[in-house]
Formats: structure tokens, C-alpha cells, sequence
């Protein structure tokens, strides 16, 4: 089976932007958030000596994604296809899941309810709630498995003008990808809290790798539910149940709404 | 493995019990899917119909390809064709659209209403602005004469509008963003090889063994090619040395930085090239063979020692030493950078040609891994003009200096605009450049732009010096126009392609071979701009190299031919100088009562109490122009203002605190955020360039952080050139509204005079 696994190597990568305004086009992601996101880093000193370097970060389809199990959505059959096989899966998913046959972790946007609990619950700041939409729904990147599927790779490798987005399969031992995570070191944004199988992974020099590493490690789960958002999703969910039937959805989304002045999805200062 | 919602429950410890569930009738939401998606059967931009073009989000101009969805540009990538960038472009490439959808472009033709620099303007007519533009000049002209118009422009869009200028015989045009990047460069290497060393940049770093960036910031500027060959080398093994007081994104990358003091990188060139020669380190073979005044050259720098680059460079002896015996090892496959954006202390050819000469000696012209040669690609002709150039008597302001690069220093013509003289300047015709943001001392372009009789600007979102015009032409965007043909040779495998729209302009915005076509019959030159359009002007420049446009899409939009990179016997070395050498000594500089062979010339130190300000750029944003880019915006809306770590300390300032800074003459900028930093020397601070615009029609940019330029109070200008120079003026910070006194932590050389206030 296919995990599909990212290394970006800092030693390439020069900061350009490129990777994060490449998936905003491919994907209509409004101006205000990011699926991919790059935050400069430094100048500062390391025990290493002066960096100055990047964070390109993105959704990390996590092998035990703890965004997937806060899914306040109603749970569904759903038939999986792997992409190489054509063999199928039925599986029983919320509105977010991962995928049996390529390891992407992906939301269902016609099941989204918009409760904002898997925003919350990510250690990475990975996903956002789109408040832009009549009706706010979670987003984030996803491997751009949609061109992965029709033979493209993702948007944000395609436009890398440094070849610092390597993109492939991590259980296929010829990858590039395999090479790069165990016999080249690569390492991933992870903390003795924080223990949920990250799959993009970074490369670079000793300096860059301890700033990143310093600045970007998450070192909090996120309960995922503060009160207020505990209290606005058991709202949701009642509301839902009498208004959605009574025709009257868009009340419900204004009272969603007032999540959005506390929401700081876009914050990816861990 | 099937995932069950029980095994994720189990990871991430939540209870059942916190997952209760509800039903939504199935279609009652809005779908989240991107209209982009909708639009066909295929996700994101794939399936979508695909034009091919070239990039204008800066002058690198990569080659495209648009995807296209119902009408709609959905997402420009790399043109897969393309020589240079391939699939890939940059962060600005990327964002093009959101220049082409940006609800805050020029829309109509405009007049003013208001005051100068109010923005109030009315909507009129093509024909009303155009027949009131041609007015005001064709008046202004018999009053005052040809003398009194003068152009202000700056890339593709004024690719008619220029050389109709020329044609006319008037002498009075300026490219700002030129002369205050590489006209200093140029008109340095011009004068030692003969040539430019281009644009794109004749670097071969992709195949160099060591790479010297002094003035170069690749990372901050972002090219793609040349971003692309800089990391091959690097990734390739090549070693790299950064001469910068600022850790850049360069200097992240490199094996040695040198922290130079502001101002004394000649001293340091100078110090390289007595220390090479010294060593017998040069190529003695390039040199007897291809260069005249070496041992005028020898003698000239031979006082100039490590130790004494050392006091006034503040970089150690030994490390001077160090990178000077690593030149001389790795020496013909060395890249000694040219620079860009290297308009910084008002003598700046001089350091241009001290790099052109250490380059030369080191044997590097023209050797793979060195400075590769321009091809001889063709060169598609058609002419605009059916006439001859009409002859001018008149003296051009540019001949104030022995060097100008084509056209005229922008200072000449604003103290003309100021002073009257040599002649009064009357109306200034400003084409896509933003005269405010980009020259130094922007009171003195404001008031003189207030003191004009008739101003005109043509642009396509309401910049700065839009506010100040009578007349506003709104031209379309390089998504929406065909231009001309463009021709690559300062690369190893040359190249043609040709803009073409995407989509139709939108709004009343009209491309610029039109408008210019249309001022030009108004101003009484029917007979120039003889093709119904640029298309078919496009057209007429192909056929001259039995192409046609239809040949190019089948093509995929480029064609490519040989290049000669390197030095063969079939190819040997031409210079084209006065005696066909490399001149390490220039009699054409000596003829002019210039240094004939650069000498240190320090430039004033800050005043007790100020640090240098220091500009430079992000990779996101192109000069002052794509700040408005609501995805650029997003990326990096405001500037931040470098520090040094123990000077912030001495101040008592914190990252991420805001102070506002205070030039020389006292004019206080709004405030700042810090950067506090070890990456930063003591005796400069820097920001980014472009940032803080005046137009309040840029909803996205207006007053986002501060303008270098608007806080530049000072003009110095190269004596050879004319050019500005953007690193001749000092701030010191104020918090919480009180004045802070910079500290000084470090001596300055008896050599370096202070700056007079
Ligand atoms: S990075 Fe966050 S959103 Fe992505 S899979 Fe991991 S937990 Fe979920
Ligand atoms: S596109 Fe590539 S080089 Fe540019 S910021 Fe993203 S990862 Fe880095
Ligand atoms: S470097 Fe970027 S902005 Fe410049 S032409 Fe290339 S893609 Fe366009």
C-alpha cells in the first residue's frame, strides 16, 4: 500500500513563495489562508552558526491523524479505489479520513458541517475553516492527489524552482522519497507530545534543521474542543437537528459564524 | 489496514461519547469546490485550455503557459518548452492573475478633479482623455518646445511609447527602475568587456566551482533561471563567498560572509586584485593575450594590502586572504557576480568595474563555469516607423555625464522640472513606473510633479503617481495583450517566443501599441505604428524569421537555436572596446578626467547618533508595483525593519516591538515592526524596498508598511553615470516618541569621513 510522503530539502529551497501561491491558483484557496504556507525563519544563532531559513509547510497526512476522529460529521460507507490497483474498500468514514491506499488524509467538502473540530484538533496548524464560503467548511492541502490521480504532481513541486518538493511514495523502497527518509536523515516536526507520524519530512544543513526544528515543532495536542467551541458544536449539533429539518440551515451557519472572530487558523505560530 | 473510526478514537483518546452525530439533508450546502474546479469535469486548473506566453510580473519575463476555464485565467504555470524556467515560475509568476482580476485596477480613462495628489478623479471617455492629452502636449510643445515634454517609464508597456519618443527626437526619457538597479553596472562592464554583462546575467553558476556575490541577493531577488543555476551549482559542490552586511538569503546559503562596513567593498575588491596579482594567482595567459593595462593596474592597487581593506572593510585580514587564495585555486571556473539592484553609494560603476576587472584577470570571461558568451540568435525586425528620426539640435541633459546608459539620469530631468534648467520641463508623460516610490528624495519628484502645466500616466492599478495626473489611461495587462517578439541571447541556449492575451482586457483597458498609436496620430505622426495591431506587428516580426505565430503555438510557443557559451578556436575572444582588449585600464574613463583604474572613494560614515539605511528585496514582490497582488499582499503585506541584536539590546527594543524611524533632515516614517537580529552589522539597519504606498485606490496596499524611498531625503549621483544612489541616508529610531541615540560599536577608520549634516 502507498503512503504518499513529502521531503523538502532546505538546503534547495531559497524562499521563494512560489509552493504556497502555486496552490492557491490550483486550488481557488482564498487569499486569507493557506494550504501551504512558508514562514522565514532568522536570521538567528544556532548552536550551529547564523540561519536563515524556511519553514514550507503543509498538511502532513499523519499516520495517526487526530483530525480524523474529532469529525463531528455523521459516519458514512464509503468505497475506496486504489489509484494503482483499481482493487476497492468500503470503509466507514466521517466527513474526514485516510485514505486506505494512498495515506492521504482528506475531507469529504459536500460532508462537511463546518464544526471546526478537526481545525482545532490539528498540532500543526494545518487546516483552516473557510469563512469565506455561505457556508464555512474545513480545508487544507491535499497531496493534490486530485493530479496525482491524472498522472500530474502536486502543484506546489511542479512550480519549486529550487527542486526542493520531493514528492512520492514512502513504501516503495526505490522512492526517492524512501532514500531521502532513511538513508538520508531526513527528519520530521515531532515532540515527545506531539507522536502522530508526520509524512513530510526535512532535509538541510545542521543549522537550518535546529531553527526549524526550535520554531516549528508543535508541542501541544490541542484538546481540540475549548469551551467555547465544545459549547458552539453541541449548539451545531442541535441546531442542526431541528433547524436543517424546518429548512432553515443558513441560521445555524450565522451562529457558526461567531467562531470565526476567535478562529486563528491562519496562525502558525505553534 | 482498514481504518476504522474506533482505531483513530483510540489514538487520539477521545471518548465515544464526544462524537455524537447529526444528519444534514443531503444538498442543502453551498458547495466548497473552487468555481476554478467546477468549471470542468477536471479538478483545478487540469483539462483546461492552454494558451502559451511570457511573464511581465518582473523583467525576467519566464515563459507561460495559462490554463484556461470557461473564459476564466485560472492558473499560470512554467512553459514546459521553455530553455530557462521549464514547469516552474515564481511566487510573483504564480500570482499573475490577481494583476489581472485585481478589482482595483484602472477600469476607464480618468481625469483629475481634485488637487494634485488628492486621487479625485471623474470617468471620461478614450476619446475625451486622448484628445485632452494630445492638447495639452501639442500646446505645451509650441510654447516651450520638444524640450519641455519628458517621458517616465518602465518595461513591456512602454515598448511603443519609447522608442516613439526617440523617433521624435526627444532626448528627455528615463527609465527609473533602471538606472537606480544596473545602469551603473552596465556602463561598467561596458567599459571593460566591451558589453554588458546582460540580463539575464551571463553567470554560468550552474557549472562554476565557486560563486562571489558582492551585490547580489538571489533568494531575496528571485529570477527564476538564474535562481534555478544557482542552486544546481551549489547542490553541484561550487562554494560560495557573500560580501554583504546583512546575513541575506544569500549569505544563509554560503561557505564564507563576510560582514562588510557599507560603503568599502571597493577597498575589498581592490585588496582581492593586488593580493591575486600580488600572488601570481590571475591567468597569465588571459591577461597578456586579452588585456591591455595590467601593469598600470598592478602599480595602481599595490598599496591597496589586506591589512589595510581590513580597518576599513571591519572583514579580518586573514578572511580577505582566505577567499583570495580560493578565487586563485578554483580560478578559471569562478563566478565573480555582477550584481543587480547595485545602485548604492553614488560610485557605483567604479565598484562595477573593480568587479569586471577582478572577473578578467581571474580568466573567467568566457569559460564554462566563468561568465559565458551572448549568442547570436536572429533577430526578428519590423519597423514601427516609416520615417526617419527626426533630427534634434538640442543639447540632451544626459550629457552632464561623460557615461550615462541610454536615455537620462531621472535626476537631470526633475531638477530641470525644478529649476528650468538647462530648459524648463513642462509635462511629464509617466508610462507604468512609479516615479514616487522608485527615485530617491521623493519630496523633491512630488513637488516637482506639482509644479508641472500637463501630466499623463498610463498604468494598470492606481499607483502613486497616478494621484498626481491630469489624465489617467488605463492599460491592460500582459494576460490581455499581444506585445512583440521577444529574442533571448544573454542565455546558452537562446530562444523566441512572443506574448499573446489570455483573455480579452477587461474593463475599457486598452493594450499599449493601441494607445500609443492613438497619441501618436493625435500628436501629428499618422505615419507612425503602421500595423492595424500588435498582433499583427507580432505577426510581421516572426515572418522576418520565416515564423509565424501559428508555427510558434504548434511549436509550443518557443523555438530555440545554438548557442555559443564558451571560447573555442572557432569561437575566440572579441572584445568591443577601442582596441578590441579587455581594459583593465580605461583611456575612454581617462579622456573624461575619471579614475581610469578604480580607487577607493569612501563614502560618508552615518552621523553620531544614525545608522545607514539599508534596502534591498523580498521574493515575493517586484519593485514597488505588486504590492497591491492580494496574494503577494498576503504573503508579506508589510516590511519589517532589521536590527542588530546588541544594538537593540543597548536601545532596549524587542523584536517584534514597532519604532518609527527619523532620516537626516528629520522626516519621521510611520511606525515599524523590528526584526531584532545577530544577521544585521551595528551601523546599518535595513527593510524592504517598495512598501508603503500612497495610493488610497490600492485597498491592499495603501500605507502597508514603509517606503525606502519616501524616507530616502538625500540624491548622491555617480559622477559617471548619473544614476542615483539608494544607501546615502541615515535614520535613527524613535519609541514610544522618544528620539534614540544610536550607539556606535565600533571604531570608524581615520580613513572615512562622516556624513555632514
Ligand atoms: S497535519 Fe494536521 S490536518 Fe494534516 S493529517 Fe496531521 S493532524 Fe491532520
Ligand atoms: S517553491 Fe520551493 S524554493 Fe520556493 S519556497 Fe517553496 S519549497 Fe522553497
Ligand atoms: S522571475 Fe517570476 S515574475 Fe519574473 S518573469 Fe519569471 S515568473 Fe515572472
Amino acid at each position: 500500500m502507498t503512503q504518499y510522503a513529502m521531503v523538502i530539502d532546505l538546503n534547495r529551497c531559497v524562499g521563494c513563495h512560489a509552493c504556497a501561491i502555486a496552490c492557491k491558483a490550483e486550488w481557488g484557496v482564498p487569499a486569507e489562508y493557506h494550504r501551504s504556507w512558508l514562514r522565514r525563519l532568522g536570521p538567528a544563532m544556532t548552536p550551529d552558526g547564523m540561519s536563515y531559513t524556511y519553514f514550507p509547510g503543509l498538511c502532513n497526512h499523519c499516520d495517526d491523524p487526530v483530525c480524523v476522529p474529532v469529525c463531528e460529521a455523521d459516519p458514512e460507507e464509503k468505497v475506496f479505489t486504489d489509484p494503482k490497483t483499481g482493487k476497492t474498500m468500503t470503509m466507514e468514514v466521517r466527513a474526514t479520513y485516510k485514505h486506505p491506499f494512498t495515506g492521504a488524509v482528506l475531507i469529504d467538502h459536500d460532508r462537511c458541517i463546518g464544526c471546526e473540530m478537526c481545525v482545532d484538533a490539528c498540532p500543526y496548524g494545518a487546516r483552516y475553516m473557510d469563512y469565506t464560503l455561505d457556508e464555512p467548511k474545513a480545508d487544507k492541502c491535499t497531496f493534490c492527489m486530485e493530479r496525482v490521480e491524472h498522472g500530474e504532481v502536486p502543484a506546489c513541486v511542479k512550480t519549486c524552482l529550487a527542486g526542493a518538493r520531493i514528492f512520492g511514495d514512502l513504501h516503495d523502497k526505490k522512492s526517492e522519497v524512501y532514500d531521502l527518509v532513511h538513508n538520508k536523515g531526513a527528519i520530521r516536526l515531532t515532540s515527545s507530545e506531539v507522536v502522530i507520524g508526520p509524512n513530510v519530512y526535512y532535509i538541510g544543513n545542521p543549522r537550518d534543521l535546529h531553527l526549524l526544528k526550535e520554531t516549528c515543532t508543535p508541542h501541544k495536542m490541542n484538546a481540540g474542543r475549548t469551551s467555547r467551541r465544545a459549547m458552539l458544536a453541541g449548539l451545531h449539533r442541535r441546531g442542526g437537528n431541528l433547524l436543517a429539518g424546518a429548512g432553515l440551515f443558513g441560521a445555524v451557519a450565522g451562529l457558526v459564524d461567531l467562531t470565526s472572530s476567535d478562529s486563528n487558523s491562519e496562525d502558525k505560530s505553534f | 489496514m482498514k481504518l476504522t473510526r474506533r482505531r483513530f478514537l483510540q489514538n487520539a483518546g477521545i471518548t465515544a461519547a464526544a462524537l455524537a452525530t447529526w444528519k444534514i439533508p443531503k444538498g442543502v450546502l453551498a458547495s466548497p469546490v473552487p468555481a476554478a474546479t467546477m468549471a470542468s469535469g477536471l479538478p483545478g486548473s487540469l483539462g483546461a485550455q492552454e494558451v502559451t506566453s511570457v511573464c511581465e510580473m518582473c523583467f525576467w519575463r519566464c515563459l507561460l503557459t495559462g490554463k484556461i476555464k470557461n473564459g476564466r485565467l485560472v492558473k499560470l504555470e512554467g512553459n514546459p518548452k521553455s530553455p530557462a524556467n521549464g514547469t516552474k515560475l515564481c511566487a510573483r509568476g504564480n500570482a499573475g492573475i490577481k494583476l489581472l482580476y485585481d478589482p482595483d485596477r484602472l477600469k476607464y480613462p480618468m481625469k483629475r478633479v481634485g488637487t494634485r495628489g488628492e486621487g479625485k478623479w471623474q470617468r471620461i471617455t478614450w476619446d475625451e482623455a486622448l484628445d485632452t492629452t494630445a492638447e495639452n502636449l501639442n500646446r505645451i510643445k509650441k510654447e516651450h518646445g520638444m524640450e519641455s515634454l519628458a517621458l517616465f517609464y518602465h518595461g513591456a508597456s512602454a515598448k511603443f511609447i519609447e522608442p516613439f519618443w526617440h523617433h521624435i527626437g526627444n532626448p528627455n526619457r528615463t527609465e527609473p527602475a533602471f538606472f537606480q538597479c544596473r545602469g551603473s553596472r552596465d556602463i561598467g562592464y561596458l567599459l571593460t568587456f566591451g558589453d554588458s554583462p546582460g540580463s539575464p546575467e551571463r553567470m554560468d553558476m550552474e557549472k562554476t566551482r565557486l560563486m562571489v556575490f558582492l551585490g547580489t541577493h538571489l533568494g531575496e531577488n528571485i529570477h527564476v533561471s538564474h535562481v534555478m543555476h544557482y542552486i544546481e551549482g551549489l547542490c553541484n559542490g561550487a562554494k560560495l563567498v557573500v560580501v554583504d552586511p546583512r546575513f541575506s538569503a544569500s549569505a544563509a546559503k554560503a561557505d564564507k560572509w563576510l560582514a562588510i562596513r557599507p560603503g568599502t567593498d571597493t577597498a575589498l575588491l581592490l585588496a582581492w586584485i593586488n593580493y591575486i596579482i600580488q600572488h601570481g594567482l590571475y591567468d597569465k595567459e588571459f591577461v597578456a593575450k586579452y588585456t591591455t593595462g595590467f601593469k598600470k593596474l598592478k602599480d595602481s592597487v599595490k598599496d591597496c594590502t589586506l591589512d589595510w581593506a581590513a580597518g576599513l572593510t571591519d572583514i579580518p585580514a586573514g578572511q580577505i586572504k582566505e577567499t583570495a587564495e580560493l578565487m586563485g585555486k578554483l580560478a578559471p571556473h569562478v563566478v565573480i557576480h555582477c550584481g543587480r539592484f547595485v545602485a548604492w553609494y553614488g560610485n557605483d560603476t567604479q565598484r562595477s568595474r573593480a568587479l569586471a576587472i577582478l572577473a578578467a584577470i581571474l580568466g573567467t570571461y568566457g569559460v564554462e563555469g566563468g561568465m559565458y558568451l551572448k549568442s547570436k540568435p536572429p533577430r526578428p525586425k519590423a519597423s514601427l516607423f516609416q520615417s526617419d528620426e527626426e533630427e534634434s539640435d538640442l543639447e540632451p541633459i544626459s550629457d552632464k555625464w561623460p557615461f550615462p546608459p541610454p536615455g537620462t539620469p531621472s535626476e537631470g530631468l526633475i531638477e530641470a522640472t525644478l529649476t528650468g534648467k538647462p530648459y524648463p520641463i513642462k509635462s511629464w508623460v509617466i508610462w507604468g513606473t512609479n516615479t514616487i516610490q522608485t527615485i530617491p528624495a521623493s519630496h523633491r519628484t512630488i513637488e516637482a510633479l506639482k509644479k508641472l502645466d500637463f501630466v499623463l500616466a498610463v498604468d494598470q492599478i492606481p499607483n502613486d503617481q497616478t494621484l498626481f495626473a491630469d489624465i489617467i489611461l488605463p492599460q491592460c495587462t500582459y494576460l490581455e495583450r499581444y506585445d512583440t517578439v521577444y529574442v533571448w541571447k544573454d542565455v546558452k541556449v537562446p530562444y523566441l517566443s512572443v506574448r499573446q492575451p489570455m483573455v480579452k482586457p477587461l474593463y475599457e483597458s486598452r493594450d499599449p501599441y493601441w494607445i500609443t498609436k492613438q497619441l501618436a496620430e493625435r500628436l501629428g505622426y499618422s505615419d507612425c505604428f503602421p500595423y492595424k495591431d500588435a498582433k499583427e506587428y507580432a505577426e510581421k516580426k516572426l515572418e522576418s524569421v520565416d515564423l509565424s505565430l501559428e508555427k510558434l503555438n504548434k511549436e509550443g510557443g518557443v523555438v530555440t537555436f545554438q548557442g555559443r557559451p564558451y571560447f573555442t578556436r572557432e569561437n575566440p575572444p572579441e572584445f568591443d572596446t577601442s582596441d578590441g582588449k579587455v581594459q583593465l585600464y580605461s583611456e575612454e574613463m581617462e579622456d573624461e578626467d575619471l579614475d581610469p583604474i578604480p580607487r577607493f572613494e569612501p563614502t560618508p560614515a552615518p552621523p553620531k547618533g544614525y545608522v545607514r539605511l539599508l534596502s534591498g528585496r523580498t521574493p515575493v514582490h517586484t519593485f514597488t508595483r505588486t504590492r497591491n497582488n492580494v496574494w503577494l499582499n498576503a504573503e508579506q503585506s508589510e516590511n519589517d525593519l532589521w536590527l542588530n541584536d546588541k544594538v537593540a539590546k543597548k536601545l532596549g527594543i524587542k523584536n517584534g516591538e514597532e519604532v518609527c524611524m527619523e532620516n537626516q533632515r528629520g522626516v519621521k516614517t510611520r511606525p515599524i515592526k523590528v526584526k531584532v537580529t545577530p544577521g544585521i552589522r551595528w551601523d546599518c539597519v535595513y527593510i524592504v524596498h517598495g512598501y508603503g504606498q500612497l495610493s488610497r485606490h490600492l485597498t491592499q496596499a495603501y500605507h502597508k508598511g514603509v517606503s525606502d524611498g519616501l524616507t530616502f531625503a538625500k540624491n548622491t549621483l555617480d559622477p559617471v553615470t548619473g544614476a542615483n544612489a539608494m544607501r546615502v541616508n541615515f535614520v535613527r529610531l524613535i519609541k514610544d516618541g522618544k528620539v534614540l541615540e544610536m550607539p556606535e560599536l565600533g571604531p570608524l577608520p581615520s580613513g572615512i569621513p562622516r556624513f555632514q549634516m
